[in-house]
């Protein structure tokens, strides 16, 4: 049946194994080895279909290893190994669990070939990683949880619906380039675009993963999106509206990360920004833009997973994670303030550091299909990046006032975790040809350190560090403040409630002024008829004497009938 | 009233003291200026090469400075607009939301921890 196990039912497996283990070490090591057995596999099975079974009728793939599902793959064991490694000291069986099977599950999305398969990876996806929130055991968390496993599901019920529609149209489930235009593909469509967090699509984001444990954020944002990413990239990759949908997912997100408190909403909203870039790589769809999809994807899981591992770490020592309340910890968490520099200087594109070899690939597929407004946008953006996530988390997590709290340095693990997760950003911005050899089509004549394009970035990141050392010191620049910012939850959590509330007082006014109405009309009928007919009433005094009698022998009469009948 | 313990910088670990040095008074100011001899730096780089892009507006020398810096100035203020218009308090979503409510502290390590 199977020429080799699927990756992911390596994952599923060593769930189980898990259970059987005692608390403590033996599960950590458990939790590292799986990811480097699954990375092994994907890299010595070389490009092929390795896994099919039949399944009422129709043919599934289980184990499709391309170049593009390679590289994903690829990643989301190396972010699933230093998750892991981050989360050593957790010894909550259900944490650990889950994030087994969400790996396991994007994993195994990723190496679908045909979207029957997709779906219930797609789901699993959701299911298990909701409990990395619901881990945190908050009432706050819950119902949190249950908002992001709503949208979730909800993603993978339109996906099976589209998916139906998908193969009426074309009679084929397989999981290939598709056209946009019919119903079936527009519903597979919005599925991924869920999960990617297009505009208004995306709050479920920046909701949830503030929410979940300080270990299950940094699993959390490496799978779910980045899968997503995969998808349209497989599915969708020219779609042109993608450009459009991508530009504004640069954009809006950075004024929202400006402003607000909770660094690690910051972090979610600054991934949602990164998100638009990839998405514009699929949108223009050449194969250096999709290599740049790819390959920022790579680099953005590390920085990404470092910075909210240096924020996790902040909030760990510290129980906050709000910049309002933190401020000065480099004096005594200069390891992880480090760390998150790095990150910082990564996310920024940085000269040397991974961002500066991914995000470059996108802009000159871009700049090559001479789109010149979208790239505009996209330079803005680069320099959005550097405002939320290269100055505002380093610099008022671990610099800005002091905030004087003074907490111990990162435990180890998560020391060796960031330091690991920095090692590649670094590595991959000083030498990207290894990055570059595994993209999912050949790379030529890709040189990111010209002198014009070095130049260029730094130009764009001094000069902005310029203005907002300018801002900074004249007050301009927006204070940390005790606040949250509305987002379109709002619709679901204030109006959607509000309206509802609203909705119901009407109808229960209605309801309650017709029941009052009938009682009223009724007992006031009643009334009147006793008053003019009763004991006491006008009509009372036309009453013959026999009426008494009469009234006995009608009822006399009736018993007789009934005796006789009955 | 309990008495705040004393900051002291010897308990800093190693690297943690170096790093001091960004508090120092003056410290601001030489970060400001090494800063801004660095923009100068690159501003001037860019009249030491011949230029190619796909756009006009790359061969415009400083392009990116004037861009960096003006889009950023930008986006500070406008955000700063914004939240006008969205901010709300803490508690805007009820006390059954994660903005209120505490981390739970047997998921944390904060034991040892001094607040000065």
């Amino acid at each position: 049946m199977f020429d080799v196990i699927p990756t992911a039912f390596i994952f599923f497996v060593a769930a189980a194994i898990l259970l059987t283990l005692p608390k403590g070490n033996l599960r950590g090591l458990l939790l590292l080895i799986i990811p480097i057995i699954a990375a092994m596999q994907v890299w010595n099975a070389g490009f092929g279909s390795f896994a099919q079974i039949g399944f009422f009728g129709f043919e599934l793939e289980l184990m499709r290893i391309d170049g593009l599902s390679r590289i994903f793959t690829l990643v989301f064991c190396l972010a699933a190994f230093l998750g892991n490694l981050y989360a050593w000291h957790v010894r909550d069986t259900v944490q650990q669990i889950a994030a087994l099977l969400y790996a396991g599950s994007a994993i195994g999305a990723t190496l679908s070939g045909d979207m029957i398969t997709l779906f219930f990876y797609w789901e699993g996806t959701a299911i298990a990683s909701v409990f990395l929130i619901w881990a945190r055991g908050t009432e706050g968390a819950y119902h949190t949880g249950m908002r992001y496993l709503i949208m979730q599901v909800a993603s993978g019920v339109i996906l099976i619906a589209g998916v139906a529609l998908f193969y009426r149209e074309t009679g084929t489930i397989a999981f290939d380039r598709m056209t946009l235009g019919s119903p079936g593909t527009w519903l597979i469509f919005i599925a991924f675009g869920i999960k990617c967090a297009f505009p208004l699509l995306h709050n479920w984001l920046q909701d949830s993963y503030p929410a979940a444990t300080v270990t299950g954020t940094v699993i959390l944002s490496a799978f779910t999106t980045k899968l997503a990413v995969y998808a349209l990239a497989r599915g969708f990759a020219g779609t042109e509206i993608l450009i459009y949908i991508g530009t504004v997912m640069t954009l809006f997100p950075i004024f929202f990360a400006e402003i607000e408190n909770d660094l690690r909403r910051v972090l979610a909203y600054s991934l949602n920004n990164q998100l638009g870039f990839m998405v514009v790589g699929i949108g223009v769809g050449t194969e250096l833009a999709l290599n740049g999809t790819a390959s920022h994807a790579f680099a953005h899981i590390l920085y990404k997973a470092l910075l909210f591992m240096s924020v996790g770490a902040v909030l760990y020592r510290t129980g906050t994670s709000k910049a309002s309340e933190l401020g000065g910890l480099y004096r005594t968490m200069p390891k992880t303030a480090i760390f998150c520099l790095v990150g910082a200087a990564s996310i920024s594109a940085f000269p040397l550091f991974s961002g500066f070899v991914t995000k470059s690939l996108t802009l000159t597929a871009v700049a090559e299909e001479h789109r010149t407004i979208i790239w505009l946008c996209l330079v803005f953006a680069s320099a959005g990046v550097l405002s939320h996530s290269g100055i505002k988390i380093p610099f008022f997590a671990f610099f800005a006032h002091d905030s004087g709290l003074r907490p111990k340095e990162a435990p180890t693990h998560m020391l060796w975790a960031m330091g690991i997760t920095a090692f590649l950003c670094i590595a991959i911005g000083v030498y990207p040809a290894p990055l570059y050899a595994i993209l999912p089509y050949e790379l030529h004549d890709a040189h990111p350190y010209t002198m014009g394009h070095v130049v260029g970035q730094l130009q764009l990141l001094l000069f902005a560090l310029l203005a907002f050392a300018f801002l900074y010191r004249k007050g301009i620049h927006p204070p940390e403040i005790r606040a949250v910012n509305i987002d379109t939850d709002w619709t679901y959590r204030k109006a959607g409630p509000a309206v509802i509330y609203w909705l119901s007082w009407v109808i229960s006014s209605i309801y309650n002024w017709i029941v009052g109405l009938l009682v009223n009309t009724t007992s006031r009928t009643i009334k009147r008829l006793y008053n003019s007919h009763g004991p006491e009433g006008r009509m009372a005094r036309n009453w013959p004497t026999g009426a008494m009698v009469l009234a006995i022998a009608v009822l006399l009469g009736a018993t007789l009938l009934v005796n006789f009948l009955v | 009233m309990a008495q705040k313990p004393k900051d002291d910088p010897a308990t800093y670990p190693a690297l943690g003291r170096m790093l001091t040095w960004v508090d120092k008074k003056g410290s601001d100011k030489k970060i400001v200026w090494a800063l801004g001899i660095a923009c100068v730096i690159v501003f001037l780089l860019d009249f030491t090469y011949d230029k190619y892009g796909h756009f006009q507006v790359e061969y415009v020398r400083g392009f990116y400075a004037f861009y960096g810096f003006v889009m950023f100035t930008g986006l500070i203020l406008v955000a700063k607009a914004l939240r006008f218009f969205i901010k709300r308090p803490e508690d805007y979503y009820g006390d059954k939301a994660i903005d209120t409510e505490e981390y739970p502290k047997d998921q944390l390590d904060i034991r040892g921890n001094t607040d000065v």
